[in-house]
């Protein structure tokens, strides 16, 4: 009986490859050699919640109605029945509590999302602070940055799909962010939501956007940025063995497969347990939108807190020209996101002219080994940690009595001061680690053992 | 690996029952889940389930993995990323034979561009059909002149519905809802309160209206504390002194809200006089024409 | 693993205590007992012992006769429900009165608030006890009215929320019906005053039967995490989540790069 089995799967082999060709590629594919690092494995958790979010997605697609039509509420939620509602708000209402399991999908997919745009930016930290984005890795960091900005545009689009109080304030605001746009503002607002804000169409085609484009998008950009891996091959550590022209690691086949296999079903049991065991957008409490309504504490998901922040912090200053005028909103809502993800895309090429280095560079740095980087990055994240601090500035003030004014003006200066402070600590950090590691060579004896047991030593190799 | 080939064989058959039961606690969650579902549903045993479900395959790869497969360290060289000198020349001959060509027929390429970009073109036109023309939709709202006050329910407000320290939200009549139109009425006291010069009767016993769309970002502006008399809009914390033509003290606000003139009738309901004298909301390009 | 599993073990608890710091609401203050709808007519007896208590604890900042000082304002007209509500809240009596009063442990029993209120209603016609069971509130006009008038102020969720100079709205999980119909229709420091003209007494007991209602409200996805909103949810996601799969990443992959 085995024998037969074993039999079947090179006859399918043979089949295919009879009318593909594809053994030797195939081949070399198998025994492609993967570094191994566990923070390699960052931009493969972004990959499966990606992964998670288009097949629960899916799912909620079967259910979710976009669109923005007034319906009479008759479902399960006491506090809502009879309530008027767009079908959006209502179909959102019905997964949520008259579909099976319709809840704990759509919490998958809604901490899957919160947890896909972390991991990216884990993943561009860990890129950044070791140097991968160096030659010849410009392309696949721009690549990168441009999921980021993808990943993050089909949050919002994603979370605004319910036409709930939260994101419906949300959508109000990102209406006037365009609106400030010098010239075309008020054009290109009135052709993005049909007229005037609400409207009755943004609603359904933010869903397309987020159901169509965007993960289209996302997709072709994912396998370019596969592709590209794959032709140049992993980044690695400095170490034994490790050379600028070779990767040293486990193989594709059986190892590292099983492994990234492993961690997608455990990615996947992490977002399933959050999904069931902690509640996400409640959007029951929120309520249906309403124009004239507004709830204390309104803040959008994390990762578009740091633009929230941006516009609170942002003094009220606004420039007006003979009748003309570039408002307020246009500086901290537009100026500021178009500075942070140009200084992102232009970061490889930068840092080769500042360096003078345009060399390939397949071994990575360790952050402590090049202190201006490394303190460059931590400040511009000192920078967007107090921003996230500051869209919730009315909450911190809340719940720790403080004045909601004093805790604006304080974070106004912290934002201007902090980053600087960062950089210095951050560099004399590095520098100081390095001295040590010159004085004090780490105490290392690299130890064989025989076949016939016992140890001998070998020479330890240095990792500079 | 190293080691003597019991201990091995032993490690081996350990890791395979680890798996093993892994494997098996997975399928038992899975079979739960399946039941739940049956039974009607819960989401914290759905998501507990599913998570056990997927954890014990994931155990399972990654023990089989770390234990049980070959570790290595393998080595692979990489290839030389800039093509040879040869090839690059190989290419250039190639490509030379269409852009050779090319070159002769500047007069040709320069009309595929014309033709081209002028389909391009056309093609965009039908983004105009996204949305209407701003217009003057921007510079108007629903109020008008007579315009009588009434509450969101849609009950007019008379002279005696806010206390003083009372505070609404109103509409124009036949207008509910309307984004634009929402207004803030506050009784600030029991007399007429001039707000700024010319506008000595726009707040009659005490009855104020200011625009509710924050003129930073649009948020209502909802919260009204009454013993300081002023308006905060909780997006970005604007804070507007509702004595004072509802003037900018605090937050990214760079103007006041548009007041809106009112009226008592003399049925005693309360109508505005007229729309308000400038656009509400945020800013935009042409807004101060 | 060491030095790098213990700052992110560190980075995580600290990250879980600040999510559950921002969650954690401050314990309601005991509450002593509901007040009565006060039957009209002033029982004589009760006004004078209330005047009695009136005179030790009060008379201080509000004046001998409620007219009040420079350091309270005056009570007369403010009714028996704005009387109820400081008291039995605990609010009065005020010990830093150039600050917004904050909720406490009553100072007074409920004898002594009856009292009290007595007194303080008989200075001048003002808001009576509201009577939040007639009529009976509506819960689900409760919740469109309260997002309408009060989220603004306290939150969806109640949860209360900042106001400027360091006043806040406080979070209303604490406040028996009684005591919410009260600050409603009496609009306590900065709360604007929402009169019978503004609101029915319908409206109003629908708005208090929502308010009670936020206290547990229904949450079939789970832990609410205080139902503060995304600013917590991101916390989780950030270093519970990502921190636990770093963990699973560096238990799949546990060698040092320098071997």
């Amino acid at each position: 009986m085995s024998r037969r089995r074993r039999m079947v799967l090179p006859q399918v082999a043979r089949w295919i490859d009879n009318r593909l060709g594809a053994s030797r590629v195939a081949r070399t594919t198998l025994n492609k050699v993967f570094p191994d690092h566990w923070s390699f494995m960052l931009g493969e958790i972004a990959l499966y919640c990606f992964v998670i979010l288009l097949l629960t997605g899916v799912y909620l697609t079967f259910f979710f109605v976009p669109g923005s039509k007034e319906v009479t509420y008759n479902g399960s939620y006491g506090p809502l029945q009879g309530v008027e509602m767009s079908q959006a708000f209502e179909s959102t209402l019905r997964i949520s509590f008259d579909v099976r399991a319709g809840l704990v999908m759509r919490q998958i997919h809604h901490w899957a999302a919160l947890v896909f745009i972390a991991a990216i930016i884990a993943h561009l930290m860990r890129i950044f602070f070791t140097g991968a984005f160096r030659r010849p890795r410009e392309i696949n960091w721009m690549i990168g940055v441009s999921l980021l900005v993808l990943a993050i545009a089909n949050g919002f689009t994603g979370y605004s799909l319910p036409d709930d109080l939260l994101s419906g304030t949300g959508l109000r605001i990102a209406y006037s962010v365009v609106l400030s746009v010098p010239v075309v503002g008020t054009w290109i607002a009135f052709l993005i939501f049909g007229g005037d804000f609400p409207g009755t169409e943004i609603i359904t085609r933010f869903f397309v956007i987020h159901i169509l484009i965007v993960p289209a998008a996302i997709a072709v950009l994912l396998v370019a940025h596969l592709a590209i891996l794959v032709r140049q091959k992993h980044t690695q550590f400095a170490g034994k063995g490790r050379t600028n022209t070779n990767v040293v690691g486990a193989r594709l086949w059986p190892t590292f497969t099983a492994k990234t296999l492993g961690l997608f079903f455990l990615v996947f049991a992490v977002l399933a347990a959050l999904g069931g065991l902690a509640q996400i957008n409640p959007v029951w409490i929120w309520g249906p939108f309403e124009p004239a309504a507004v709830s204390a504490g309104s803040q959008p998901d994390w990762y578009v807190g740091w633009l929230e922040g941006s516009l609170r912090l942002f003094p009220e200053w606004e420039t007006r020209l003979f009748g003309f005028e570039i408002p307020n909103p246009f500086y901290s809502g537009v100026l500021i996101p178009s500075v942070t993800f140009g200084a992102l895309y232009a970061w490889p090429f930068l840092e080769a002219r500042m360096t003078k280095d345009y060399a390939e560079h397949h071994i990575l740095d360790r952050p402590r080994d090049r202190p201006v980087r490394t303190g460059i990055g931590v400040a511009v994240l000192t920078f967007f940690v107090l921003l996230f601090l500051a869209g919730g500035n009315d909450v911190l003030a809340a719940r720790f009595d403080i004045s909601v004014n004093q805790i604006t003006w304080a974070l106004r200066i912290a934002v201007l001061t902090l980053p600087f402070l960062a950089f210095l600590l951050t560099y004399r950090l590095c520098r100081e680690l390095q001295a040590r590691e010159r004085a004090e060579p780490p105490a290392v004896a690299v130890l064989e053992r025989g076949r016939e047991g016992g140890f001998t030593e070998v020479e330890p190799t240095t990792t500079r | 690996m190293s080691g003597p080939p019991d201990d091995r064989a032993a490690f081996e058959r350990r890791t395979v029952n680890q798996v093993a039961i892994a494997f098996t606690i997975s399928a038992l969650a899975s079979v739960g889940l399946a039941v739940t579902y049956w039974q009607g549903g819960q989401n914290q045993v759905e998501g507990v389930l599913l998570a056990i479900a997927l954890g014990g395959i994931g155990y399972g790869f990654v023990v089989v993995a770390r234990r049980l497969l070959p570790q290595g360290p393998y080595t692979e060289e990489r290839d030389v990323l800039p093509s040879t000198d040869e090839m690059v020349t190989d290419f250039e001959t190639d490509l030379e034979r269409g852009e050779g060509w090319l070159a002769r027929r500047g007069f040709l390429l320069k009309m595929l561009g014309v033709a081209g970009g002028a389909l391009g073109l056309a093609a965009l036109f039908p983004i105009r059909s996204l949305g209407p023309n701003p217009g003057r939709s921007l510079f108007q709202t629903k109020w008008g002149k007579g315009s009588r006050v009434v509450d969101e329910q849609g009950d007019p407000v008379r002279v005696s519905t806010l206390d003083v320290g009372g505070v609404l939200t109103v509409f124009p009549e036949g207008s509910l809802e309307v984004e634009d139109s929402q207004v803030i009425l506050i009784r600030v006291s029991d007399e007429n309160l001039v707000t700024k010069k010319g506008r000595e009767d726009w707040a009659p016993e005490g009855y104020v209206a200011y625009s509710k769309v924050c003129v930073h970002a649009g948020c209502p502006v909802g919260l009204y504390q009454q013993d300081v008399k002023e308006l905060l809009c909780p997006c970005h914390q604007s804070t507007f002194d509702v004595l004072d033509a509802a003037r900018p003290i605090f937050g990214p606000a760079t103007r006041s809200l548009p007041q809106l003139p009112l009226m008592i009738d003399d049925d005693g309901f309360l109508r505005s006089q007229s729309d308000f004298d400038e656009p509400i909301g945020p800013g935009f390009w042409n807004r101060d024409r | 693993m060491g030095r790098f599993g213990l700052a992110l073990g560190a980075l995580a608890l600290s990250a879980t205590a600040m999510a559950v710091g921002l969650v954690s609401a401050g314990a309601a203050p005991d509450s002593p007992g509901e007040a009565t709808p006060l039957g009209g007519g002033n029982d004589g007896e009760l006004v004078d012992r209330g005047r009695e208590l009136y005179l030790t604890g009060c008379s201080s900042c509000h004046g001998l006769d409620g007219g009040g000082t420079d350091q309270g304002p005056s009570l007369v007209g403010v009714g028996a429900a704005s009387a109820d509500f400081q008291l039995s809240t605990g609010r009065m009596p005020n010990t830093e009165p150039n600050r917004q009063a904050v909720p406490k442990p009553p100072a007074y029993d409920r004898d002594e608030i009856d009292a009290l209120v007595a007194y303080v209603a008989s200075l001048g016609d003002g808001p009576p006890i509201p009577d939040v069971d007639d009529p009976a509130g509506d819960l689900v006009l409760g919740g469109r009215l309260f997002t309408l008038n009060c989220a603004a102020c306290h939150s969806s969720a109640g949860n209360g929320g900042a106001l400027s100079s360091g006043r806040n709205a406080p979070t209303v999980h604490g406040a028996t019906r009684v005591q919410a119909a009260e600050a409603i229709r009496t609009g306590p420091g900065p709360m604007p005053v929402f009169g019978p003209e503004t609101l029915t007494d319908k409206q109003v007991n629908s708005i208090v039967e929502y308010v009670r209602y936020l206290r547990d409200p229904e949450d079939p996805g789970g832990l609410d995490l205080g139902l503060v909103g995304p600013i917590t949810e991101g916390l989780v996601a950030l270093l519970f989540g990502l921190v636990v799969l770093a963990f699973v990443c560096k238990w799949i992959e546990p060698k040092e790069p320098a071997e």
